[in-house]
């Protein structure tokens, strides 16, 4: 059954399409840890509205949408660091003030554009059968600064997780590597507007790291756990979709639906808690 | 070591702190009390760099704004109120007081093996190092502030800030807490600023309090002068009586 897909990997839009599926499960799940372990989900729509948003105006303006999408991701992280630091909104609703700011500036955006909006329905849902060279590169780049960030920065990041008003008063320096994060999420959601869209990759942005909180105790293997269903859940996507002439995006987030469902059911730290639980009524029950 | 002077926070719900000033030399084991809402947080968060606030502040002999450098955060511990953790957040027990150590050893370099036997001698110390292996998320209250106070300590710090650390524990958890701090305090002769609400909640070793009232500075002086049912009686705006029992302050209704 593999075998028409496999064929199918001689053509270089379906090469750069696999080779794209991969990094973007890479730096996506990456970044979900952050997302997950920080309880910030909003911020991945937030980045994903704001690329939307930027890619808009700069196809409005005649301007590259990659660019411009980069350009409003990196504001809106210049933005939401400071703010939710320095005033006294709790981040959430800063993250939900910025949010529906940056869906309405789309929304905008596609309303006033008056040539065939299928260029940017194309950065809503993806299109990875039509990614140029550039846009892989772009995308390696990106992959690999975050990949370098987290293995350079590993235990400060552990401590900014963990808590970051306690990794502050351990001399960490929590602000850098929190902006750093936010820096980092705009960058690699303006680049993967054009593999899963602006509207799916907020799955990716969850999923993955929602898997490995089923899983492990050990930050490491969440990180690599994390990647490993990302990444799953990409390739796995692109195939099924090619197979059943299906759209990829909605086939990659539906795998990873899947993927971390299964993580749920099979999960160890559950059925530890339930047989946790379980231990404790019997002895009050002994009682 | 901590000189306050004039220090006042202004947020949009009012003053937190007003004109406060305290000087604290080292070695010394101030108590900060006061009821709910009289500042003793924000002051203790002034301390730690957490807070922008106006008026001047010296520590170690250097004047110092809200920012602190890495250097002079080394020199501060702080072990905050007992918080709500994810008991399914992959963190253990040693790695939770392994994090004190990281601001120590700097970007790039990963906390060595003496490290580690040190987080492992002060859990021990805590009455906690058979947890070590056990994510910190499934540990108990009591046992998740013993962390905190070893993770506290492993930073070295000359100066520990405490923001009730008995808050939220069962009674022999508490009592456990206030020992150990009192054994802290003598081992390690930090300077200690031990925020509370509850004064029977008061380690033996505190000799000096100050007490907070609506951001003020209502008295500052001697512990048992500052448990006296008077002061405390002004400072609740309710009948309080103070007695003695084996050697220690109590504080009851009147």
């Amino acid at each position: 059954m593999a075998e028409p897909f496999i064929e199918a990997l001689l053509y270089p839009p379906i090469q750069r399409a696999a080779i794209a599926c991969v990094l973007c499960g890479a730096s996506c799940s990456l970044l979900s840890v952050f997302v997950v372990l920080m309880k910030m989900p909003l911020i991945g729509v937030s980045m994903s509205h704001a690329a939307f948003a930027g890619a808009v105006l700069g196809l409005l303006l005649d301007f590259n949408p990659f660019v411009s999408g980069l350009i409003l991701c990196l504001l809106t992280a210049g933005v939401l660091g400071p703010l939710s630091d320095r005033t006294d909104i709790a981040p959430e609703n800063v993250l939900g003030i910025l949010f529906s700011f940056l869906m309405g500036l789309a929304f905008l955006g596609m309303g006033i554009l008056t040539r065939t909006k299928a260029g940017a329905l194309n950065l809503m849902w993806g299109s990875l059968l039509s990614l140029s060279k550039s846009d892989l590169v772009i995308l390696f780049v990106i992959t690999v600064i975050l990949v370098l960030f987290i293995f350079f920065f590993f235990k400060e990041i552990r401590s900014v997780l963990f808590n970051r008003r306690l990794a502050a008063a351990s001399g960490v320096p929590e602000r850098m590597i929190y902006y750093a994060l936010l820096f980092l999420t705009g960058a690699v959601v303006s680049s993967n507007l054009a593999t899963v869209g602006g509207l799916l990759i907020f799955a990716l942005l969850v999923q993955p790291g929602a898997t490995a909180l089923q899983l492990t105790y050990n930050l490491k293997h969440f990180f690599l756990i994390s990647a490993a269903s990302g990444i799953g859940a990409c390739v796995s996507g692109l195939v099924v979709s090619y197979l059943l002439d299906l759209p990829s995006g909605a086939s990659v987030v539906l795998m990873a639906t899947t993927i971390f469902a299964a993580a749920y059911l099979l999960s160890p730290k559950r059925r530890y808690a339930k047989s946790k639980e379980r231990k404790l009524f019997h002895e009050i029950d002994k009682k | 070591m901590i000189e306050l002077s004039d220090i006042t926070v202004r947020k949009s719900k009012g003053l937190l702190l007003d004109g406060i000033s305290l000087s604290v030399p080292p070695n010394d084991f101030v108590g900060i009390i006061g009821p709910n809402g009289a500042g003793k947080t924000t002051l203790l968060n002034v301390i730690a760099g957490f807070e922008r606030f106006e008026g001047s502040l010296s520590l170690f002999g250097r004047s110092e704004t809200w920012s602190r450098s890495r250097e002079t955060r080394l020199r501060i511990g702080y072990v905050p109120q007992l918080f709500q953790i994810d008991p399914a957040f992959p963190i253990l027990a040693l790695e939770a007081v392994m994090a004190g150590a990281i601001g120590r050893v700097g970007l790039f370099h990963t906390p060595g093996k003496e490290h580690r036997e040190k987080a492992m001698r002060l859990m021990d110390m805590m009455r906690v190092a058979h947890l070590a292996e056990r994510p910190l998320g499934q540990l108990s209250g009591g046992e998740r502030q013993k962390v905190s106070l070893a993770r506290a300590i492993l930073q070295s710090p000359e100066i520990l800030l405490m923001d009730e650390p008995t808050a939220g524990l069962d009674i022999a958890v508490q009592k456990e807490v206030l020992n150990l701090v009192d054994e802290i305090h003598k081992m390690q002769g930090m300077t200690i600023l031990f925020v509370t609400h509850d004064f029977n909640l008061i380690p033996s070793a505190m000799r000096r309090a100050v007490l907070l009232d609506h951001g003020k500075k209502l008295l500052d002086g001697d512990i048992n002068t500052a448990l006296s049912g008077d002061a405390l009686s002004r400072l609740f705006q309710y009948p309080l009586v103070c007695f003695e029992r084996n050697g220690r302050r109590f504080v009851s209704y009147g």
